[in-house]
């Protein structure tokens, strides 16, 4: 209150006209640079924004990619007929697997080419599935879960189980969703046998990576 | 020596003022201290860890690893554990982080509970309900620097919930881990740790000052018996000797029951999941995101459209929108409940049966949806689960409201007698 009658008593003879020129002068000056320096920090905060690095080992698979393991003691090794038999013992009777250019490079560092491989009884198939697995039966998804990305890992009572939030995708029909919060099934890489080798034989069939 | 300090600071001044800050005794009352020695324990341990830490995925090798090539900052972490106390200090870390929340959360029931949170604190309700919020934040940002496969799994989970936001979610998530989470990202950890060591936690130290800065200036709020002995002053001990006294006790009573948890129970062994690798193991998210991570489990799979470009999905709901609400809920309690006069005095909870009741259901809320994180292991179905979820805390709410009317009641007129056992001077305030 005093400082106010204070200033009121300073701009005495002053036009108030005048005054309220300055103040609206002021004002805008406060909001034109506040706006600048919102705005550059913005500017400069792209830079935060991460650059793709394109290097072979991030390219998409590809028709002609050959599988091979992903984890385990087998690492970076071609996926072969004979994996897949001894794995249809296991407790997970699939290999989670990446493509493997002609170029021998591994494409691991694109998550979306994280890949599922199993072979199933072509019996047990629907039309639409059959189409694109081999003829003996090696069938592949993209193994990246649609719900929030988690690697599908697991296998409980003949279905593909997601550890993460418990999604469940039924292999024999187009890894259709048969539980848990999933949003759409995971695509199907549809592949054949070449040399006892598996190798993606047509693109993903549908978009890869968790559908947020 | 004393007349010469006192020449120059006026420390008579300032213990006049300061010093005989008076605080009010309850053992509730603590609930905040042992959240600030929580803050105070992992700045220390923190220091420790990143003085040995490597922020980097290059890829070494060494007796500790076995020979196998495995990224720096997971070989660290094998260092670290084998230093002496190494393990216990690190350990340490990860239970005060654990503490801390713990305790932010109780002490804002608390504050909930008594309505200490009306005019004129409204807004150190608001900064408090900050401050839980980046300390979970600032908690979720240290899980990916083990970088194991565990660690890298659940904070992968916490980038595609973030990514789930319409519109602008995959750029934030993408700036926040420098790009796609992968356990071959090189930027990913470079960006993490600092962003855990120094600008989350600089922010929380801003954050806690403000904090204690309005509470000195509001001053406490105290029990209702207070208004009986002395009306206007503030019933308590003064900040020094004796408050000062009991945090001293409370702080190395803290850490000596935190460290005997961490050593008992050592944190996360790293060797057990391994570096990341393409394969997820089974995770579960620590207690305060199980809520979420319940939920996340029961939305159907179903809910889902387009609108502009974005897409509004289970993870959008569950990971994004229900926490949401509920924190935009808690900023709003000081204005939904709004106290003319200013306050005091805590209220007791049983003479506000439904403010008592929201509250109990809320926290019936949290345990079912806590308990919804288990449907896979449990068995149960997602009807049974929508039911516990959503029916049962409304349930709790009218029940515990209709008890609390029932048997408080009719005593609300009459002058509730308490006793008052003299503890406490009536110091100035
Ligand atoms: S990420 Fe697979 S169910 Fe959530």
């Amino acid at each position: 209150m005093a400082d106010h009658e204070a200033t009121a008593h300073h701009h005495h003879e002053e036009d108030p006209q005048a005054q309220a020129t300055r103040r609206a002068i002021l004002q805008a000056a406060i909001g034109v640079s506040a706006g600048a320096a919102v705005l550059s920090t913005l500017w400069v905060g792209a830079g935060l924004i991460p650059r793709e690095e394109k290097v072979p080992s991030k390219e998409p698979v590809a028709v002609g990619d050959t599988l091979v393991f992903a984890t385990g003691p087998k690492a970076g090794q071609e996926i072969t007929l004979d994996d897949l038999r001894a794995a249809q013992g296991e407790k997970i009777p699939f290999i989670i697997a990446f493509p493997k250019s002609p170029e021998n490079v591994v494409k691991k560092d694109l998550i979306t080419n994280t890949v599922m491989v199993i072979l199933a009884d072509p019996a047990k198939m629907s039309p639409e599935t059959r189409q694109h697995a081999s003829p003996e039966g090696v069938l592949a998804y993209s193994a990246v879960c649609k719900h929030l990305g988690c690697t599908v890992s697991l296998w409980q009572n003949d279905t593909w189980l997601c550890p993460c939030h418990g999604g469940k995708y039924d292999i024999y029909n187009q890894a259709k969703v048969v539980g848990g919060p999933v949003p759409a099934p995971v695509p199907q890489l549809p592949v054949k046998v070449e040399g006892g080798k598996v190798v993606v034989a047509g693109e993903f069939l549908g978009k890869p990576g968790a559908d947020v | 020596m004393y007349q010469w300090l006192d020449d120059r600071l006026s420390i008579g001044k300032l213990y006049a003022k300061a010093f005989r800050k008076a605080f009010p005794v309850h053992h509730s009352f603590f609930l905040g201290e042992i959240t600030l020695f929580s803050f105070v324990t992992l700045v220390l341990t923190g220091i420790f860890l990143t003085l040995n830490y490597e922020p980097s995925i290059r890829p070494v090798s060494g007796s500790l690893s076995g020979g196998q090539e495995v990224p720096a900052a997971y070989y660290s972490i094998l260092y670290i554990d084998s230093l002496p106390f190494g393990a216990v200090l690190r350990s340490l870390h990860h239970w005060a982080a654990h503490i801390m929340i713990a305790a932010a959360f109780l002490h804002m029931l608390r504050i909930h509970l008594t309505g200490a949170y009306k005019n004129p604190r409204e807004l150190n309700w608001i900064v408090g309900v900050f401050l839980l919020v980046l300390a979970i934040i600032t908690a979720f940002t240290g899980y990916a620097l083990p970088f194991d496969n565990y660690a890298l799994t659940a904070t992968k989970i916490g980038y595609e919930i973030g990514a789930a936001a319409p519109w602008v979610g995959k750029l934030m998530s993408d700036i926040l881990f420098a790009g796609e989470l992968s356990p071959t990202n090189t930027q990913t950890i470079p960006r993490l740790y600092p962003v855990h060591v120094l600008w989350l936690p600089l922010a929380l130290i801003g954050l806690i000052g403000a904090h204690l800065a309005i509470m000195i200036k509001q001053k406490h709020t105290q029990p209702k018996y207070a208004e009986k002995v002395a009306p206007g002053k503030i019933v308590g001990v003064p900040l020094f000797p004796q408050q000062a006294a009991m945090m001293g006790i409370l702080f190395l009573i803290y850490i000596a029951v935190t460290t005997f948890i961490a050593g008992a129970f050592l944190a996360h062994p790293v060797q057990a999941f391994g570096p990341p690798t393409a394969n997820t193991p089974p995770v579960k998210p620590d207690w305060y995101f199980m809520w979420i991570y319940g939920i996340l489990q029961i939305i159907p799979a179903n809910w889902r459209f387009e609108f502009l470009g974005a897409t509004f999905g289970p993870q959008f709901w569950g990971g994004i929108l229900v926490p949401t609400l509920i924190i935009l809920g808690a900023l709003a309690i000081p204005f939904l409940d709004y106290s003319k006069d200013k306050q005091r005095y805590l209220e007791l909870p049983s003479q506000h049966p439904f403010r008592t009741s929201f509250v109990i259901g809320m926290l019936m809320f949290y345990i079912m949806s806590t308990l919804a994180g288990y449907k896979v292991d449990l068995g149960l179905s997602n009807g049974l689960l929508w039911v516990l979820v959503f029916i049962v805390p409304v349930i709790t709410g009218v029940v515990s409201y209709i008890l609390l009317k029932a048997v408080y009641g009719k005593s609300w007129n009459q002058e509730v007698e308490v006793e008052f056992i003299g503890k406490g001077s009536a110091a100035d305030d």
